[in-house]
């Protein structure tokens, strides 16, 4: 953290995305007072006052966006294939130093804001006091702490498994006082090899405890859904984001269901689809397909998902076209996911049928809604924190631009990106 | 003590021959050569220093030194030439006290008893690349809470993150009340000591640290001894059984002499106090610390720093006559430490260098402060630059691994602008880090230059 006397900071960039969706503005100014905006504008209207202390930032050639804000990240995740099932025999203090490098990685790879989906014990809450005490760098936190599982249920190995809607309500409560923002919910199973991925998990009334609990302290809940019917329990018991959201029936087979979309659309529940895991996991085994070749059992898993990913992108294009909302969460560093590429996810929005400024929108301002702290950030506005990426080029034209980082501003502060101490 | 060294030499001699014959196999297998050249090579031991040196690494390993022209890789092999003209080479520093918990802000173990395990191990790990990018190679560490460096260890073994070489204790073993006590649990009798020395030993520690007096903790009495010898001797011999190192902490005369006769390896702070507080040098003692061949790890800079920062304090905000008294007072004694000092540098006593930061006002990332100290309590430049390297991985057992440029040694090779041997204060410029023969990316300038302590103006 600097220890800077500015007391302004002006930064001059040749084009603004704001992470409202509206047209890109050029030759721009922005103001910053401290850790908030102060004024955005262009080099002619916005001044700072006179005789202030300023430092001046000049990006002639470069844009400047709201800090990106990656909804679904696992912190404690290696992405190099190790399971939950594996994470959870690792002590807390190395998943703590894990999640320190993780979090460092995605800061200067761009991302000011990340949501935990999911960590074991208190790991993350430890990372979040180790960062106010100033110990280590990362991102703004977004923290679920543990994650809502049944008994045997996907990722229950990080401590919460919950039975009835009075444990339920129980486990909430915990979560929150120990400092949980939001509550994450595994509403079927997944990869955890004691829980079902094509059944839903709890009871829709378990469900409408916890998400009730959550919403009476102001804290929202986002539920994993590899199916069908965990979509739909979720939406009945009033969740805010489903994750994942497989329209897939306890057969196994992929089934578009027009009304999973049509009420996420009409209550404006965010769908985080976590579709770069599957382009990752296809890229693993099409790397080793060509190095060293595939085992039977490898060789099946390329073609199941190979399929599973143009089913999904054509699931997801048509949930876009239903309208609704889509918040980017990479679920990284889960799978073969590693951290520090949140833009990955990005370009798979485009992929799966966003402009691009659709999809800078669906990593900044819708991000931050879906999170619920867009009073805060995901957009250049007067008011909101300073949580700023530059980069080089335009990403509206070439969503690939999000990768050429010049500069990350957080809270006002321009981050040493070569600061590893 | 010396017969024991002496086996852990031997046994690393063993282990060096047995890495030689591997070498030979390895020779032509494309492991990676470097050859590292420069103006000035010291090497860490008492030799001069060449001029115009040059160290060809193999993979992690030293595989030869000497003056440049007669160092040169086999032939028809891959060589990275990294060639530091003007500059000088020398083994990474070691520094054989620290504390990887600490935050040296001020705060003493009462009030890091209070910090989580993981924000600890958090904290342990940064100190851990401040120390290896101010071109700390290996650090042994003095007493943290719980498991905290185990686990830093196990993380460093997953990959995450990078540090120097450990040495570790795991905890310090202390009596019910005594220094560091809320750190872990607390023995009483020969045979809670023997246990609780196994016990550190199956959880992976290197040495066993004793507390043989009482500390900054608000409980203990610094003053007085903690452990009766019986005890100590104990613990002691207990290591030794299995090949492991002790070293104990003394802040007054009869815990020094109680770890003398209890045959304790190093005698950390070494502190000539009575038990009414009064400072009394023992030359009595002193010749036996250096008849015993005990080392010395005196400690002076985390004293300074706290000088420093009531200096600060006074430039900053101005001191109350109490605290100026105070001030007046850790002055004079400063002097009197540098003096016992020095008069144990005359009795032929050997001092290393141990910082003990991150603890009190000192920050880990600084160790060459406390070499500056030893210079000015009596060492020659020269014998400062051992104290941090050659005779500092001595009074380790980590001789046969590390600590001087020589065959067999890891790669652990530190370039730097001047020359430490007419100017000790040159152990500030460091220019490149080399880690069991990798170049290390310390990162940005000023991130570095922010773990830098300065004196006050």
């Amino acid at each position: 953290m600097s220890n800077s006397t500015t007391d302004f900071t002006l930064i001059k960039a040749a084009r603004l995305v704001d992470g409202t969706g509206g047209p890109p503005t050029e030759r721009v100014a922005v103001l910053i007072e401290g850790d908030r905006i102060r004024s955005v504008g262009t080099e002619e209207t916005v001044l700072p006052p006179e005789g202030a202390n300023v430092q001046e930032f000049e990006y002639n050639d470069q844009t400047v966006l709201p800090g990106l804000i990656d909804s679904h990240v696992h912190l404690i995740g290696f992405g190099d294939d190790r399971m939950g099932d594996e994470l959870a025999t690792i002590p807390d203090e190395v998943l703590a130093l894990q999640a320190a490098r993780n979090a460092r990685t995605h800061l200067y790879s761009g991302v000011t804001t990340v949501r935990d989906c999911g960590a074991k014990n208190r790991t993350t809450f430890m990372l979040r006091q180790a960062m106010q005490l100033g110990i280590t760098p990362g991102p703004r936190l977004v923290l679920s702490g543990r994650p809502m599982a049944i008994v045997g249920g996907h990722l229950s190995y990080f401590g919460v498994q919950a039975t009835g809607e009075v444990e339920c309500r129980a486990a909430v409560r915990q979560l929150v006082k120990e400092g949980a923002d939001f509550i994450k919910i595994t509403a079927t199973g997944g990869s955890t090899r004691t829980s079902m991925i094509l059944r839903p998990s709890f009871t829709v009334d378990e469900l409408t405890a916890i998400i009730d609990e959550a919403h009476k302290f102001g804290k929202h809940a986002a539920a994993h859904c590899a199916s069908t019917q965990g979509i739909l329990n979720a939406l009945d018991a009033g969740v805010d984001t489903v994750i994942h959201g497989y329209h897939r029936d306890p057969d196994g087979g992929f089934q578009y269901q027009p009304k999973v979309a049509e009420r996420m659309a009409e209550r404006g529940v965010f769908l985080n689809p976590t579709l770069n895991a599957g382009r990752r996991r296809i890229r693993v085994l099409e790397d080793k397909l060509e190095s060293e070749g595939l085992t039977e059992a490898e060789q099946a898993e390329l073609n199941e998902t190979r399929q599973a990913h143009d089913v999904r992108f054509d699931h997801v294009s048509r949930m876009i076209a239903a309208g609704v909302k889509l918040t980017c969460g990479s679920d990284s560093a889960w799978g073969v996911y590693e951290m520090g590429d949140f833009q990955g996810e990005v370009d798979a929005h485009v992929e799966a049928g966003l402009s691009p400024m659709e999809a800078i929108v669906s990593a900044t301002g819708d991000s931050a809604r879906s999170c619920w702290i867009d009073g805060d950030v995901g957009t250049i506005a007067e008011g909101k924190q300073a949580d700023l990426l530059v980069v080089d080029g335009d990403p509206t034209q070439d969503i690939g631009a999000l990768n050429n980082v010049v500069d990350v501003f957080q809270t006002g502060t321009r981050v040493d990106r070569g600061n590893y101490v | 003590m010396a017969n024991r060294l002496q086996t852990l030499r031997r046994l690393t001699a063993i282990g060096q021959r047995l890495t030689e014959s591997r070498k030979v196999r390895l020779k032509h297998s494309g492991a990676s050569y470097k050859l590292i050249s420069g103006a000035r090579l010291i090497d860490g031991r008492e030799s001069r220093p060449i001029e115009s040196g040059a160290v060809l690494v193999e993979g992690s390993q030293i595989i030869a030194v000497g003056p440049a022209d007669e160092v040169a890789p086999p032939e028809g092999v891959p060589v990275e030439v990294l060639d530091f003209a003007g500059k000088s080479i020398m083994p990474g520093m070691i520094d054989c006290h620290t504390h990887h918990n600490g935050f040296g802000d001020g705060r003493l173990g009462d009030t890091l008893k209070a910090i989580p395990d993981e924000v600890l191990t958090l904290q342990s790990a940064r100190n851990a690349r401040a120390a290896l990018f101010s071109g700390v190679t290996t650090i042994r560490e003095n007493g943290p809470k719980n498991d905290t460096m185990f686990r830093l260890r196990d993380g460093f073994r997953e990959g995450i993150g990078i540090g120097p070489r450990m040495v570790l204790c795991g905890r310090a073993v202390t009596i019910v009340g005594g220094h560091l006590s809320y750190f872990g649990p607390a023995i009483t009798g020969p045979v809670e000591a023997r246990a609780m020395v196994r016990r550190l030993i199956k959880e992976g520690a290197d040495y066993i640290k004793i507390m043989a007096t009482g500390g900054s903790t608000l409980t203990s009495n610094r003053l007085r001894p903690s452990f009766e010898v019986e005890e100590l001797r104990a613990i002691a011999d207990e290591a030794h059984k299995f090949g492991k190192l002790t070293a104990a902490h003394c802040l007054s005369t009869q815990g020094i002499v109680n770890c003398l006769d209890a045959n304790v390896d190093m005698i950390i702070h070494c502190v000539f106090q009575e038990p009414d507080g009064s400072n009394r040098f023992r030359e009595d003692v002193a010749e036996r610390i250096a008849k015993q061949g005990a080392s010395v790890n005196p400690t002076l800079h985390v004293f300074r720093a706290r000088v420093w920062a009531q200096q600060f304090k006074k430039a900053q905000q101005g001191l109350t006559s109490e605290e100026q008294a105070a001030l007046d007072d850790d002055l004079r004694y400063f002097d009197v430490r540098l003096d016992h000092c020095k008069r144990m540098i005359d009795l032929g006593v050997k001092l290393v260098t141990g910082s003990d930061s991150s603890w009190g006002d000192y920050q880990l990332g600084n160790t060459p402060y406390e070499t500056e100290c030893l210079v000015m309590a009596g060492y020659s430049n020269a014998q400062g630059v051992r104290s941090v390297t050659g005779d500092a991985a001595a009074s380790l057992g980590v001789d046969g691994e590390t600590g001087t440029l020589e065959p067999g040694k890891a790669a652990d090779i530190l370039v730097v602008d001047g020359d430490p041997h007419r100017d000790i204060t040159r152990l500030w410029n460091v220019n490149e880090v080399f880690l069991g023969g990798r170049r290390i990316d310390r990162g940005s300038q000023d991130s570095r230059a922010a773990t830098r302590q300065h004196p006050p103006p």
